[in-house]
């Protein structure tokens, strides 16, 4: 065993000192970050509250609104001047027979094939409700303008929106590491490279496994910085593809694998154990490992952490063709079978200086 | 960026594609044989072969070492060999591969230039040219140059080569599904 050790880059403000200026925002899938889609419906005062639960289920059997439980079937009158305290939505203008005419409908036309005493529903009026159950609280705030509905909270998920989820202990450790990847990519930028670097990091042990930057410039242009990192981490356990002669593309020589990370923090659908449904068993050598990479990564790249099975990510600046945020998703697209949390705007200042202000 | 004219590209006749194609069956054939992931994947520049990739995952603990970064190694070594410029030579490099590219390694063929791709069946997990996600046709100014698909190209013989693995490897596997890493 021998030990590495990794510069530092030379501190233009001591972490320890003071608190650090950027905030770590979450990048949620597109489901948790777009806006409410909206259905038409119909609704109706409740001219007689006692016969509100009749109502319920009455309107529950004729108009089922079939995936919609997150929809509350009663609210409180939105109008203070309504003389009846509670409205209930009677159905879906898309479940209506189409008449060419939706709009404008009595009671007696919106249930005239069902046998439900309608007496104690005041004339029926249009709302918009939500058409998805809100998965983040800026869901929920705006869904619950429209009509209410239930909200399974993910607590994570809202402070992490808060840009919360770190502490300023963790926030100073993660400057440490993001340091390293910025000394690293302006090393490479002196050897005539893209002025990204990376670091992966074992965060059990708060171990740095690799450090490289882009090496596209030379002789392989597939040579970007998590490439060149993934395999790093694949030569730390004894394997890896290429040999970097750069001073700043180096490994530390691995320990145990770290473990698998309990699950997402970002509300992400977490596939069981990968490992014993697949047919090989692949080195998923980042199983467990925090990457923290200058610039956003590009689509290879983020394909790559997929295989490699990395924990989280955390990038400084984001860029046009990123496949973390910017034009695709990849730890959160559908139909792969490994997700992972990603959060961006670690020193983005420095992380952009990086592109726009070559040293 | 990102365009390339049509008259640049001199495209293979549709017998240099069957015969290319013929040969990657066969690699995928004698993989199968010696108990190997059975894909082929070959590089052909002006009909001469100068990349051939098999699955290195295991022997590099790379994750990222499919058939197409293998063979794309090669085509770099072999222009290095030949004292070509790998940028000349990659816009005129056509890939034949019997397992449609993973979005890695379709992203990897966009950053290469390669203009062309002929592949045999979809990878429904991974596939980047149409499967998950369409990385040769997507508007990506800043990631390399769009290529064209050939796909399905005896695309059931892929599926039965991959298939037939699966069971041999793992007799319990719950279903088999087609992957290639
Ligand atoms: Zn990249
Ligand atoms: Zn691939």
């Amino acid at each position: 065993h021998f030990k590495m050790e990794f510069p530092r880059c030379k501190r233009r403000r001591s972490a320890d000192t003071e608190p650090v200026s950027w905030r770590v925002l979450p990048v949620l899938s597109d489901e948790q970050c777009q806006d409410t889609q909206l259905l038409d419906a119909y609704a109706a005062p409740i001219a007689d509250k006692r016969q509100t639960s009749r109502l319920v289920r009455a309107l529950a059997t004729v108009y089922p609104m079939a995936g919609l439980q997150h929809i509350k079937r009663v609210r409180a009158r939105k109008d203070p001047g309504s003389p009846h305290p509670l409205e209930i939505i009677v159905c879906l203008v898309r479940d209506l027979p189409a008449t060419g005419d939706e709009r404008g409908k009595s009671i007696a036309e919106l249930l005239s094939s069902a046998d439900v005493d309608t007496s104690a529903l005041g004339e029926p009026f249009l709302v918009k409700i939500p058409a998805s159950p809100p998965l983040t609280r800026p869901q929920f705030e705006l869904a619950s303008k429209h009509w209410p509905t239930s909200f399974h909270e993910d607590k994570q998920v809202t402070v992490a929106l808060r840009g919360d989820l770190f502490t300023p202990g963790e926030k100073a450790k993660m400057q440490g590491f993001m340091e390293t990847a910025i000394a690293a990519a302006r090393a490479g930028q002196r050897e005539g490279m893209q002025p990204v670097g990376g670091v992966i990091v074992d965060p059990q042990t708060e171990r740095i496994v690799a450090v490289g930057h882009d090496c596209s410039q030379g002789a392989h242009p597939l040579q970007h910085a998590v490439m060149v990192c993934i395999d790093l981490v694949a030569r730390a356990h004894g394997g890896g593809a290429h040999q970097y002669k750069y001073a700043h593309c180096k490994f530390s020589e691995a320990g145990s694998p770290p473990r698998l990370r309990n699950g997402s923090a970002l509300g992400l659908e977490v596939k069981g154990n990968v490992d014993e449904l697949e047919p090989n068993a692949l080195p998923y050598i980042c199983t467990g490992c925090d990457l923290y990479v200058t610039r956003e990564p590009c689509v290879m790249c983020a394909m790559a952490l997929v295989h490699s099975r990395i924990g989280r990510v955390f990038y400084g600046a984001a860029s046009l063709d990123g496949a973390l945020g910017s034009r695709y998703k990849i730890h959160t697209q559908k139909g792969l079978n490994h997700h992972f949390d990603v959060f961006k705007g670690v020193m983005e200042q420095e992380c952009e200086d990086l592109i726009s202000k070559p040293s | 960026m990102g365009t390339r004219s049509e008259r640049d590209f001199r495209r293979p006749s549709p017998e240099d594609i069957e015969g290319w194609m013929q040969k990657a069956f066969d690699m995928a054939r004698a993989a199968l044989d010696s108990g190997e992931v059975p894909v082929g994947c070959l590089m052909v520049h002006s009909n001469q072969l100068v990349g051939k990739g098999g699955n290195e995952v295991n022997e590099t603990k790379n994750a990222t070492r499919h058939a197409e970064m293998v063979a794309l190694d090669q085509v770099l070594e072999w222009c290095r060999l030949e004292g070509r410029d790998h940028s000349e030579v990659l816009p005129q490099t056509v890939l034949y591969v019997t397992v449609e590219p993973c979005i890695m390694c379709a992203a990897a063929l966009r950053l290469f230039h390669i203009p062309l791709v002929v592949f045999g069946c979809k990878n429904e997990r991974f596939g980047g040219c149409g499967s998950v996600l369409d990385i040769p046709g997507d508007d990506l100014p800043n990631t390399g140059t769009a290529f064209e698909c050939i796909s399905g190209f005896r695309a059931e013989e892929a599926v039965e080569m991959l298939k037939t693995f699966y069971k041999q490897e793992n007799p319990n596997a719950p279903k088999p599904r087609v992957r290639k890493d």
